[in-house]
């Protein structure tokens, strides 16, 4: 009841201090005038009204101290005095705009990088999945051991018959899904595009908590037999953008990738699946029947959702055993003794690839260190302010005012400043997270990173919890850089700070904690220089690397022949190739199966009749690509011996391979190897013995920081293949002849989607991307934290010069130089930065070890980078202090020592 | 303590606290009349007291102060308290 009372009285206080004040004001002019009459009447007439009146007053006391001693009691007094100090802070800013403007764009720059990295940070690690209750979902992979020189995996998919085994024998998940990413032609009427979708069983939408909005889940027959109903669900933007949202489309059909799908369902809103990009959820059981029988054909991921009563740690060990069960139910056909297992893990766990989660930390963390350096900045500007203000605190002081109350004053000074900070930064802010959604570097780089589409750059936004974090950061900046000024500079020692305005101003306290503030800034600023000049000195070395090909001034567009005749695929290439290479402004068209840089592409086995067979699960590896004769001379990747496929390699004809320098030189080793016989295990290559016929350079097919692995070649004309990349290389700007390939092949075969139209170039630009994304943020983020760092030290020695005036005249009036007088300003920066700069690099040598993983060819303690990061900073400082320094040089004696 | 136990009889508006103090003390204790709102904002805030709106037998608008059961119980640790001191003073007295 009292806790009520208290809270009620508290709210209304709180919540309308200006009814307060007037109901107080009412009551004591009741009190007055009861009083008043009382003493009329008292008197029987004897007083008039204006002195009775007068007499409650006396009787009454000092009005103005009683409501304000009513309004502290009632617990107002904070909110006066902090009005106060607001005004006074506000009128102080007013009277020094250039400080304000200096303190509040260093603070906006801080906060607002901040929390444009926090927003990126929250949407790719924080935000909870969109699934309902995403922290009881559980990932499951199979894993395999490590074999020979190829390491072990824990991220293998399953097979429809090993899950089945799995599901059967589980007991700890309540629900659990196969589901696969996929990219299919969608026909609806007689529109065509290619699209991406998820295939999907029954259990998915269960399993993530979700209802369909219209219509329904694939049922449990749909769900039961392999080869069975073919059914979709569309989501909801598919939905609207091909059916006008209409919600008759139940029973309708589709066509995806040539199958009649019957639409059951439509999705919520916002629901695009596990991988974030679906447009439509094809059932798991229209797939082909053979496909899904096959225990070895990996293609599925499972999630699963934990019994209520089931710790995540216990699922895990429940898996680990399972895994057993699956192996022995389905043994290593070909490797005997090879034994596979099962892992789980949080889906959450999964959301983004490793190098994404490392890269945003870092950048956290260095943005973290650039907001420091604005602290110390801004701390650095108060001290020198607080003592242009000695005098007016030691006057307070003298005059009675409390250390707290001062401390107090000074504080709300600097929150009052950081929220103008806190402010401006909303506009940084809201800049950077575009800029951050716009710079994505994952959109591109999906085939080579994993983690969950829902989860996305494209997510990043400014929401409440970024806004939350912003104001926190705000409050606590002000309270960090105002802490130390604050208590500095009304320690009391008033006879001196009154006596004199100039002899205390540098107390050698001061200006030791300005020196400490400058010395802190440098050495951050170097850990920041160092971290970026490393990764700046990876993508150098990114950029150095030669992929194999030359990438300028071609056009590259992906398609896919389905349900064409296998034997009719040659002639049809065979046009197309002569059909483009007829386009005026082409110079050479090649088709290939999978594009340089594409992050990894299929491989096999190669098996070699020229020498033994190898102990089984040590046959060696290789890439198979294939390409059309012309496609080596498109890209100029260069022919190293023997020759490229020829226009008369057909079927019917002798098999032949092209292989890479890379795999001749691992298969035969100091041989040559054209001429050898050689089997493939793919394009039907796998039964007749093929030669070699050539060997050409090698081509970065994974990744630009992956040495490149041994390859195959085989020709489109030998070995039918509906997946076709075409490349184009032009006389001109690639994009310039987008329409005229899109119309030969619109001509040649109708209705089939072309799509991922890009030069070349862009692929390879992407392929940087995430190098290049660190990159650039690291090293704007340390230009600032320089610029930043500078500026302090400018402000350091400048206002030391200030204060020495009359000490730089006494000397000069001595006989010291002009060149005296610079080396010693200048030797005071450059002490700053030998500290600084130690402190700094024994920072940067434990701190950059965590980028380990983000850099290609650079050792975390590189030499290199710390020597021109040293000499960087060297240069900054010294051109800091040179500018201070000319002005000490310049000075008169007469005029300084007068003064 | 002297206004929470004028409120023990009733519920009173700030003049009538003021009155009665002046009355039971003999008007010993009066002191600013003024100082009394503070202490009742402080009354308040402790959750000893509550007040609301009505109407005086003048017809006019008053705020009045109910003493509530939190406030009845300190009022009963204060007299205990200040009998104590007292009987404590009382003793020193005699024996002076």
């Amino acid at each position: 009841m009292r806790l009520l009372d208290v809270l009620r009285y508290r709210l209304r206080v709180l919540l309308h201090p200006a009814r307060h004040a007037s109901e107080l004001d009412e009551e004591i002019r009741f009190h007055l005038s009861l009083e008043a009459m009382q003493r009329e009447h008292a008197a029987r007439g004897a007083v008039s009204g204006t002195d009775a009146g007068w007499a409650a007053r006396r009787r009454f006391g000092n009005l103005t101290t009683t409501k304000e001693e009513a309004r502290e009691m009632a617990g107002l007094g904070f909110f006066d005095t902090t009005e106060q100090d607001v005004r006074f802070a506000l009128r102080s800013f007013r009277r020094a705009p250039g400080f304000t403007a200096v303190a509040v764009l260093t603070l906006a720059v801080g906060i607002g990088a901040n929390t444009a990295i926090f927003s990126a940070v929250n949407a790719m690690l924080l935000r909870p999945l969109p699934f309902e209750a995403p922290e009881r979902l559980i990932q499951v992979s199979l894993t395999v051991p490590p074999r020979g020189d190829s390491p072990g995996r824990d991220d293998i998919p399953w097979s429809y018959p090993k899950s089945a085994v799995f599901r059967k024998a589980q007991t700890v998940f309540k629900d659990l899904t196969l589901w696969s990413p996929s990219e299919g032609t969608i026909r609806v009427g007689t529109d065509a595009e290619r699209s991406t979708y998820e295939v999907v069983d029954g259990r998915y939408l269960p399993t993530l908590g979700i209802r369909p909005a219209l219509g329904r889940n694939f049922s449990a027959e749909e769900d039961a037999t392999p080869g069975g109903a073919k059914v979709v669900m569309l989501s909801d933007a598919f939905w609207q953008r091909r059916f006008n949202a209409d919600s008759a489309v139940i029973g309708r059909s589709l066509l995806l990738d040539g199958g009649v799908f019957t639409i059951v369902g439509v999705l919520p809103a916002g629901f695009r699946g596990i991988s974030g990009r679906a447009e439509l959820f094809a059932s798991f059981m229209s797939q082909d029947a053979r496909m899904l029988n096959e225990p070895q054909s990996h293609g599925w991921d499972m999630v699963a959702r934990l019994k209520p009563d089931v710790t995540p740690e216990r699922a895990k060990v429940a898996v680990r055993q399972l895994g057993g069960v699956v192996a022995d139910a389905y043994p290593n056909q070909r490797i005997k003794n090879e034994r596979w297992g099962a892992i789980a893990r949080e889906l959450d766990r999964t959301r983004v690839d490793p190098v994404v989660r490392r890269s945003l930390l870092v950048l956290l963390g260095a943005v973290g260190l650039v907001l420091l350096i604005a602290c110390a900045n801004v701390a650095n500007l108060f001290l020198v302010r607080a003592a242009g203000r000695r005098r007016e605190i030691a006057v307070r002081l003298a005059i009675g005012a409390g250390r707290r109350r001062l401390v107090r004053q000074l504080l709300t000074e600097s929150v009052v400043l950081s929220t103008l900070g806190g402010l401006a930064s909303i506009l940084i802010a809201w800049w950077g997270v575009k800029l951050l959604a716009a710079l994505d570097p994952t959109t591109t780089l999906r085939v080579r990173l994993g983690g969950i589409g829902a989860i996305s750059f494209q997510s990043i936004r400014l929401d409440p919890v970024a806004f939350a974090f912003a104001a926190g950061l705000t409050i606590l900046t002000g309270l960090v850089f105002g802490l130390v000024p604050a208590l500095q500079s009304t320690r009391p020692s008033l006879a001196g700070d009154l006596k004199t305005e100039t002899a205390r101003l540098t107390g050698p306290r001061g200006l030791t904690s300005r020196n400490a503030l400058a010395v802190v800034e440098i050495a951050l600023a170097v850990v920041l220089l160092a971290g970026s000049g490393l990764m700046i000195r990876s993508l150098a070395k990114l950029i150095g690397v030669r992929p194999g090909f030359d990438a300028e001034q071609v056009l590259t567009m992906r398609f896919n022949m389905i349900g064409v005749g296998q034997d009719s695929l040659p002639a049809f290439y065979d046009q197309l190739v002569t059909r483009l290479a007829s386009i005026p402004g082409a110079t050479n068209v090649g088709l290939a199966d999978c594009p340089p840089l594409n992050g990894g592409c299929n491989g096999t086995i190669l098996v070699q009749h020229d020498r033994p067979a190898p102990a089984p699960g040590t046959e060696p590896d290789i890439g198979v690509h294939w390409v059309t004769p012309d496609w080596f001379a498109t890209m100029h990747v260069p022919l190293k011996s023997g020759r490229v496929f020829a226009n008369s390699d057909r079927y019917g004809t002798q098999k032949v391979v092209v292989v890479s320098e890379t795999a001749a030189r691992r298969y035969w080793p100091g041989q040559d190897p054209i001429g050898r016989p050689v089997s493939v295990f793919q394009g039907g290559f796998d039964k007749d013995t093929a030669y070699v016929v050539g060997v050409v350079g090698d081509v970065r097919f994974g990744t630009l920081d992956s040495l490149p692995d041994p390859d195959v070649y085989l020709s489109y004309y030998q070995s039918s293949r509906g997946r076709v990349m075409m490349f184009v290389r032009t006389a001109g700007d690639p994009r310039s002849l987008i329409g005229a390939v899109r119309r030969e092949v619109a001509a040649l075969a109708p209705g089939v989607p072309l799509y991922d139209v890009r030069p070349m170039r862009e692929r390879v630009a992407d392929a940087m991307g995430y190098a290049r994304f660190s990159a650039t943020l690291l090293a704007a983020f340390a230009a600032v934290a320089l610029a930043l760092a500078a500026l302090g030290t400018y402000g350091v020695i400048s206002f030391g010069v200030s204060q020495r005036t009359k000490e730089i005249g006494v000397r000069v009036a001595l006989g010291a130089t002009r060149g005296n007088v610079l080396r010693l300003v200048v030797g005071q920066g450059v002490g700053l930065a030998v500290v600084g700069g130690a402190l700094g690099l024994a920072g940067a040598l434990a701190t950059t070890r965590v980028l380990r993983s983000l850099l290609y060819g650079v050792a975390p303690s590189d030499p290199v980078t710390l020597v021109s990061i040293v000499a960087v900073l060297m240069v900054a400082v010294i051109v800091a202090s040179w500018l201070p320094a000319r002005r000490a040089a310049g000075v008169h004696p007469a005029e300084a020592l007068r003064s | 303590m002297l206004i929470l136990q004028t409120l023990t009889v009733q519920p009173l508006h700030g003049y009538a606290i003021a009155q009665q103090i002046e009355l039971l003390s003999d008007a010993v204790l009066s002191v600013e009349q003024g100082s009394l709102y503070p202490a009742l904002e402080r009354l308040q805030k402790r959750g000893w007291v509550t007040s609301r709106w009505g109407e005086s037998p003048t017809g006019r608008r008053a705020r009045y102060y109910t003493l509530t059961a939190a406030g009845r119980r300190q009022l009963g640790d204060e007299i205990s308290d200040f009998d104590r001191v007292l009987l404590a003073i009382n003793r020193v007295m005699r024996r002076a």
